[in-house]
This record gives structure tokens, C-alpha cells and sequence, in this order.
């Protein structure tokens, strides 16, 4: 679904309906694209981008002509120019014969420009949406898929029903498994009666009539329940969690189906589980006078069910509360506007930081300035905190996906298991939230695998059953902390051991503290369960697991008794947007060096240095680590310093050990973190840019390529 | 597109070829030559900026700078011509444009001499590319166009900077 940036684009592109042929035929050198489709509604916000960044240069730049703005107004006039519409056409001469003047004259003029654009827009014929509508149509759908005709002429309200849909089985799912341990709770059933019911309209509105029937079976199973006339077992909770389970297939093979590809046929599955749904209604219901009115009505008339609330007078004004508060309360953005609203303040941070450190503020004592300043500068980052929180979501949605997990892997093993949570309202990185799943949902599934005990091993030690899996969160310092702990049987380190010298990975011989022997089942290629279950391992080892997490800048750690449990820490930073970095100095240049991967820096003794093998060394107790000159690797005027007389900074990539050489350590900083982008793709030992204090750029190292870059000639690895 | 235009260019002179090149030009120069790139391509103009150097890069490319927040390269076009290196001057400016990368469309600074002015060629203006003559390889040229007396030379900015990846160390 590549959808220009929202509603905007749309309504544009409906407006001008053939521009873009236009321009491409005065073929200006390097008109951009080719595709008309992805061209149309480029040209206005282009327009629209420019004009806005002359007017603030405009602003800035008072007295004195900014050569910026001259071609930029020249862009603009030849972009209008090219459309070929008059109105415009006369605007971009307008915009020609302005642009050359002085710029008081200029911004005099600048805003009647302005004005006559907006006016344009505003004006510009109204959508002939059935015209676009058609056009859709013919393209996408597939005259054998009647269900998409609606979604396949809007593709915003297909994410939207999908991004929808997709939350409420979600929710869904978390209720579903909370009704195990409250059957006969009404209020959770409505809850869970509401966003099926909500699924079930929206499809039905939407014309998807396969995922609103399969919703409607579930919603009237539940209706029943929640009426007292069905009583929710585990038959009950198994069919409602596969009917989940089958609408999440469905909803997301829309996308594929919108585009006319082919998705997987659930045709029969759904029949299947309304079938069973519907014989679980009416033969499971329990000896009620209530029996078999519910099952022949509800089925026979599936247009009943959206009004058969009323008997139930409390749900109603309940459902509708939490609706309107939902709606009210949250807005969806895309997360490209808010990742560029987190850039843009991000900035003014910084050239706040450089206005604040100018000389020629300091040397002002004016004592209303001081306080405004004052008074900005708190109001900045304020700012900065709330945009930064934009971006952060509670761990919730993935500790509940472990929820679910728990359950059927516990069932599926035959242990019993119980989940507990703590600190889900914990908030941290959108995008952190995103990619920690994975790597969770293997530790999990590793403590249910490994590390819990049979029910009778557990019985025969006198440990408490069901056994317990917790997941807890919390902030602490500037980072995330996640556990994962067990109370199963805690690693076998004579395992792991023996494990390892038959894979080779160390020697038998090799003097290995216990915390040693445990940081090996994260190795490549390690794993200790003698068979590899359906559950577990196959293929994904906890290697995976830690390069994930520290992809995310973040570590691992393990604490474990054996006996009593294990416990998996993952610390991770707060966000992925700000980075804490050393400062470093090598000859003329200035580099970040991201603090997760420094172990200590020290300014080495002379006797701590030493030559071997034409590579110099360095001693750090009793490892020995291989040097690298930051500014001769990276080829840096200036300096080479001897390392006795600079600073050494010792940093971990995946358990190997580097001493880096620098001229000074200037100190800690938070950076933004910037990408260096496609140019600078293949550059090795360089993770991004960040802008300084000064305004300048400086480079973000990278641990894991520094590393690379080296030929180890030594290996520091015990 | 860029490219399109390219084989059409350097197809024997032919009128109509350099016809579709008609439009707004950013003149520059470079070692007392004169060169134009599409207004189309030229987001902005800046002073000079301090430039962090890249390591592994090749010699023209200068390194990065921060644009408003956004990190860009900088490619210096003397350099990448093989002209003689010179001391950045006052009148020494960063034109940033728009350049199709393989997979994207990036901003990049170029480093020019000076910048000189907008100028709207017509296709009376324009010619093939000269067989001879031009410091910066027959790839990298769409035409050249004689304005009151003094040729410039039209730039395929894509080919000059995106196409063959010129920032990449190694390969």
C-alpha cells in the first residue's frame, strides 16, 4: 500500500488530472519520474514546499539578496510553467518577474504569490471522485473478488479498516485469555462482545462479507454468553482464539488480494469454524430454557444481532462511552510525519544549543533577554520531550502477544505454565517495540522449552505448579529494562561446557568462569536442547537473539541458579533516535563513539604497549587487545599519536576486544542520530552522522565494523 | 530519464534532440569554464560550509555536511573533473540537487567556483555535445548551449553523481 502521504495527495491528484504528461513534455532536464501515477501530486507539494522554505528564508535573510531563493522561485516558475495551465502559467511569470528584484521588494511581493498558489488550490476543480473511483476499480480488482470492489477505490480506508481490525483482535485476544480465568465475567465478555461487533459492522459495511460472517458467528456466541444463556468453556476460548486467529489472516491478506494477487483460500476454514461455532451454540448450550431460541435466531438473521444489544441495557451506553473516548482521545499519523517531527526538533535543540553558546550572546547582560532566553529554552525542551514521547508506545501489545504465547506452548508441552506481567504501561520506542518481539518471543518460548520442568519433575522437587514465566519492564537510568525470568531448572553449565568443546567453540581445557560457560549459548550455531523440538531453536538461536538486541543498541545478560531459574535481562535505550555517545578527537576530525559498545578508556602506561607481530598491542590486565590508530584507519591528517601518550578506548563487538587510539576524549553527548544515506552505504566502521554543538557534522562509529576492519591478528576471545 | 535523454543527445546533432532540453538553467563555473544544470534539479544555494570528511571515499568527495538537520555529501565537481585543486574561495558555493541515486533520490552538494545566474535557453541556444574539448567525460554531458559568446555545458547531474555510485568506496 504506497499511498502518497495522505489525504492531501489524493485530493490533489484528483484535481489536476493530466499534469504530469504536461511537464514531461517540455522535458526539462531531469523532470523527476517518469511515473505519471507517483508524479501527480509530487509537483504540487514540491510547490507548495518550496514556496514555504522561501517565505522562512525570506524571513531570515532580511536585508541582502539570499542567492537561495532566486532558484528556487525559478524552480517553482518553471514547475507552474510546465503544467500547462494558464492560470498557473501566469503565476510562474509573476513569480519570473519577481524573483529578480531586491529582496524588500521581493517579500512585498512574495505574499500576493502566495495568496494566488492557495487561491489555485482552493479553486481547482473538485474531485471527480467517480471518475477515479472507476479507474480503480478496473486496475485492481479482480471481477471474481466482489468483496473488494468497495476497498479496492479507497485504498486509505482499506488501511484504515486493516490497521483497525488488526488492534481489536489484538485486544481481543489479550480479553479472550483473561475469560479463562474469569469465566463468568460479564464485563469482560462485553468487552470482547464490542470490537468483534465493531469488526463485524465495519465489514459489513466495507461489503467484506466473508470476514463479517465469520465475526458475526463469534459476536453471537457471545452475545449468548454474556446474556447467561452459554456458558464459556475451553472449547468456547480454543474456537474464539482460532476465529481470532482466522480474521487476522484474512484482514491481512487484503493487501495481497487487493493487489490482485493470490492469497491464501480461507474459504473453508471459515465455513468450518461458523459450522462449529454455530454447533457449539446449540448443543453446548447448558440446560437452559434458552436452548435453541438464540441458535435458530441468530444465525437465520444475521441483521438482528446489531440491534439485539437492547436486551442488555447496560452494555449499550457502556459500548458507546468507550467508542467516543477512543476516538477522541487518539489520532492515527503517519509515522513519517511524527519521525520527521522528532528530526525538525531535534534541530532546534541544537542550533538553540549553538545560539546559546555564541560569544556574542554571552557577552550580553541584558537581564530581560537572560530570562527570555531562559523561558525559550525551557519551552524547547518541553518540546523535545513531548515530540520524543510521541514516538513511544507501551510494551503492553508485545507482552500480551507473549500472553498468548505462554498459554498454547504450555499447553502444547504439557506444563503448566503461568504468565505473570509486570510494568506494561512501560513506554518506550515505537520502533524498539517493533523489532524486540521476535527476539522475546524466542526467550520465551527457550524458558518454556528448556527451562521449565515436566509437571512431575517439578512435583517430585517440591516446586510450585503451575510453573512461572515473568516479564516484567521498567526505566532505568536513561534506558529500558526488560526481564524475562523462569522458575524452571536454571542452565546446566557442565552441559554448555561440554557442548561447546564438542562444537569446538572452546577448549577443553580452557579456564572459564560459570558466567563465562552461560555467555556461550549466545554463539552462533549454539544449542543445548538435545532435540530440537517444534517448539524451540530450529534455526533461530539466541545468536539471533543477541545480534537483534544489540542491533537496537541494546545488551543481554544472564542471571541463572540452577534449580531455582533463569533470568534474561535486556537493556535497551529509550529511543533509537537519540543516541549517548563519547566524544572523540583524531587529528582534525571529530567522531561519536555510541557508549554501548565502550568497555573503559584509559591513557595506556608505556610498558602497557607492545609490538607483536608488526601490529601494536596493548595490555589491559591480563588481556591482551589489538590497537587501532582511529586516524591513520581512517586515513585523518595530523596525527598519530604514540599510543602512551593519547587515550585508549577499549570497545566490545560480539565478545571481541579492540583498543582504539584517539588524540582526546572531549566528553559524553547525546546525539541525533542521522543517516549518512544510500552515497555512504558502503563505508565501513561508519554507523551515521550526528550534528555537533558547533553545527557540524560529526561521524557515529561502528564497534561491530571497526572491528571487522581489523585483520585480527590475535584472537582475544578466552 | 536522465538517461533517456542522454542517448538522445548524443545521437548525431540533430535539432529536435536538443530541442526537449529548452528550459531553465543554474549557471556555474568551474576553472574558468562555464557549465548549467536544469533549475529543476537545484534545490539550493549555500555558502560554504565546514565539511566533515568521510573516510574510504575517493578524493573528490569531499564529505558531509549538515543542511538544516539533514546530513548531505559533498561531492567537489573540480575534483571529479581531474581540474587542478584549488583554495576554496568566497565566491566558492554549494549548489545542493537532487540526484537519482540506484534505489532513491538523494541531496548532495556539489562544490562550485562561483555561481553565475538562471538562464532560459531556447533551443536555438542548444547543440549536441562537442566530440572534443570538455574536461568532464561525453557520459556526463547533455549539450552544450553558446550564450553571448560563451559556451556552456549542460550537466547530466544523475550521471555525474548517481548512476555509477562515484561516492562508493571499493567496487
Amino acid at each position: 500500500m504506497t499511498r502518497p502521504a495522505g489525504n492531501d495527495g489524493r485530493r490533489r491528484s484528483r484535481r489536476q488530472p493530466g499534469p504530469a504528461e504536461e511537464p514531461a513534455a517540455t522535458a526539462q532536464p531531469g523532470t523527476p519520474g517518469t511515473d505519471p501515477a507517483a508524479e501527480v501530486p509530487a509537483w504540487v507539494s514540491e510547490v507548495d514546499d518550496l514556496l514555504s522554505r522561501a517565505a522562512c528564508e525570506l524571513v531570515l535573510e532580511p536585508g541582502g539578496h539570499d542567492a537561495g531563493i532566486g532558484p528556487m522561485l525559478a524552480r517553482v516558475s518553471a514547475t507552474l510553467a510546465g503544467t500547462g495551465i494558464d492560470r498557473l502559467a501566469a503565476l510562474a511569470a509573476r513569480i519570473d518577474a519577481a524573483r529578480t528584484a531586491p529582496i524588500d521588494v521581493l517579500a512585498g511581493s512574495f505574499a500576493d504569490i502566495q495568496a494566488a498558489w492557495n487561491a489555485w488550490k482552493a479553486s481547482a476543480p473538485d474531485p471527480a471522485a467517480a471518475g477515479e473511483r472507476t479507474d480503480a476499480s478496473a486496475t485492481a480488482t479482480d471481477p471474481a473478488d466482489p468483496e473488494l470492489a468497495m476497498l479496492a477505490g479507497d485504498r486509505e480506508l482499506a488501511a484504515m479498516f486493516m490497521a483497525e481490525a488488526l488492534d481489536h483482535l489484538a485486544t481481543i485476544e489479550t480479553l479472550v485469555l483473561q475469560v479463562e480465568a474469569h469465566p463468568g465475567d460479564v464485563r469482560l465478555l462485553n468487552d470482547i462482545f464490542r470490537p468483534f461487533h465493531t469488526i463485524k459492522g465495519n465489514a459489513g459495511a466495507l461489503g467484506i462479507t466473508s470476514i463479517q460472517e465469520v465475526a458475526h458467528s463469534i459476536e453471537n456466541l457471545l452475545d449468548l454468553a454474556r446474556d447467561g444463556r452459554h456458558t464459556i468453556g475451553s472449547a468456547e476460548i480454543e474456537i474464539i482464539l482460532r476465529g481470532v486467529d482466522l480474521l487476522a489472516t484474512m484482514v491481512k491478506s487484503l493487501p495481497v488480494r487487493l493487489a490482485g494477487g493470490s492469497a491464501p483460500d480461507v474459504g473453508r476454514a471459515c465455513g468450518a469454524l461458523v459450522a462449529e461455532v454455530d454447533a457449539l451454540v446449540r448443543g453446548g448450550t447448558p440446560a437452559d430454557t434458552a436452548a435453541t431460541a438464540p441458535a435458530h435466531s441468530a444465525p437465520a438473521q444475521p441483521g438482528t444481532t446489531d440491534t439485539a444489544a437492547p436486551p442488555v441495557p447496560a452494555a449499550v451506553p457502556d459500548a458507546r462511552a468507550a467508542r467516543t473516548d477512543g476516538s477522541l482521545t487518539a489520532v492515527r499519523v503517519d509515522t513519517r510525519k511524527l519521525d520527521a517531527l522528532v528530526d525538525i526538533v531535534g534541530e532546534l535543540v541544537i542550533v538553540q544549543s549553538i545560539i546559546f553558546a555564541d560569544p556574542a550572546l554571552q557577552q550580553c547582560m541584558d537581564e530581560r533577554l537572560a530570562r527570555n532566553l531562559g523561558q525559550l529554552r525551557r519551552i524547547t525542551s518541553d518540546l523535545q520531550r513531548s515530540a520524543m514521547s510521541m514516538r513511544m508506545m507501551p510494551i503492553r501489545p508485545t507482552f500480551q502477544k507473549m500472553a498468548r504465547l505462554v498459554r498454547d506452548l504450555g499447553r502444547r508441552a504439557g506444563k503448566s505454565v503461568e504468565l505473570v506481567m509486570s510494568g506494561e504501561d512501560t513506554e518506550l520506542d515505537r520502533k524498539v517495540v517493533e523489532e524486540i518481539t521476535d527476539p522475546l518471543m524466542h526467550m520465551v518460548r527457550n524458558s518454556i522449552d528448556h527451562g521449565i520442568e515436566p509437571p512431575d519433575v517439578r512435583r517430585a522437587a517440591g516446586k510450585p505448579l503451575p510453573a512461572r514465566v515473568t516479564l516484567s519492564a521498567l526505566h532505568e537510568g536513561g534506558s529500558i529494562v526488560i526481564g524475562i525470568a523462569d522458575d524452571g531448572a536454571g542452565l546446566d553449565t557442565e552441559r554448555i561446557r561440554a557442548r561447546a568443546v564438542s562444537l569446538g567453540l572452546i577448549r577443553e581445557d580452557a579456564a572459564l568462569s560459570p558466567a563465562e560457560i552461560h555467555e556461550l549459548i549466545f554463539r552462533p550455531g549454539f544449542s543445548t536442547a538435545d532435540q530440537v523440538t517444534e517448539l524451540s531453536g530450529r534455526g533461530v538461536g539466541m545468536d539471533v537473539v543477541r545480534r537483534n538486541i544489540e542491533s537496537l543498541r541494546g545488551r543481554v545478560e544472564i542471571q541463572t541458579t540452577r534449580g531455582v531459574g533463569t533470568r534474561f535481562t535486556i537493556r535497551l535505550p529509550l529511543t533509537l533516535a537519540i543516541l549517548e555517545g563519547l566524544l572523540l578527537r583524531a587529528g582534525s576530525e571529530r567522531f561519536v563513539l555510541p557508549t554501548f559498545c565502550v568497555r573503559e578508556s584509559l591513557r595506556p602506561a608505556r610498558n602497557q604497549v607492545h609490538g607483536f607481530q608488526g601490529q601494536q598491542v596493548i595490555q589491559v590486565r591480563d588481556s591482551v587487545l589489538p590497537l587501532v590508530h582511529l586516524a591513520a584507519l581512517f586515513g585523518i591528517d595530523g596525527s598519530l599519536p604514540d599510543p602512551a601518550d593519547a587515550t585508549v578506548v577499549v570497545i566490545e563487538d560480539n565478545g571481541r576486544r579492540v583498543g582504539i587510539v584517539v588524540d582526546e576524549l572531549l566528553g559524553k553527548q547525546e546525539v541525533v542520530i542521522k543517516s549518512l544515506g544510500e552515497a555512504f552505504a558502503r563505508v565501513r566502521g561508519i554507523a551515521g552522522g550526528a550534528i555537533l554543538g558547533d553545527g557540524r557534522v560529526g561521524l557515529i562509529l561502528d564497534a561491530g565494523g571497526l572491528v571487522d576492519l581489523l585483520d585480527r591478528p590475535l584472537a582475544c576471545a578466552a | 530519464m536522465g538517461a533517456e535523454q542522454a542517448v538522445v543527445v548524443t545521437a548525431p546533432a540533430d535539432v529536435r534532440d536538443t530541442a526537449g532540453l529548452a528550459g531553465k538553467y543554474l549557471t556555474f563555473t568551474l576553472a574558468g569554464e562555464d557549465y548549467a544544470v536544469g533549475v529543476l534539479k537545484v534545490r539550493e544555494i549555500i555558502k560554504l560550509l565546514d565539511i566533515t570528511s568521510v573516510p574510504q571515499v575517493p578524493r573528490h568527495v569531499k564529505g558531509v555536511v549538515n543542511l538544516r538537520g539533514k546530513v548531505i555529501p559533498v561531492v567537489d565537481l573540480r575534483l571529479k573533473f581531474g581540474f587542478e585543486e584549488q583554495a576554496y574561495t568566497d565566491r566558492t558555493c554549494i549548489v545542493v540537487v537532487e540526484v537519482a541515486m540506484p534505489s532513491s533520490t538523494a541531496l548532495m552538494g556539489i562544490v562550485v567556483d562561483s555561481v553565475s545566474d538562471v538562464l532560459t535557453l531556447s533551443a536555438a541556444d542548444l547543440e549536441a555535445p562537442p566530440e572534443f574539448g570538455a574536461r568532464a567525460s561525453a557520459d556526463y554531458i547533455l549539450g552544450v548551449a553558446t550564450v553571448k559568446g560563451r559556451v556552456k555545458i549542460l550537466l547530466d547531474l544523475d550521471r555525474v553523481l548517481g548512476a555509477d555510485a562515484a561516492l562508493t568506496p571499493g567496487a
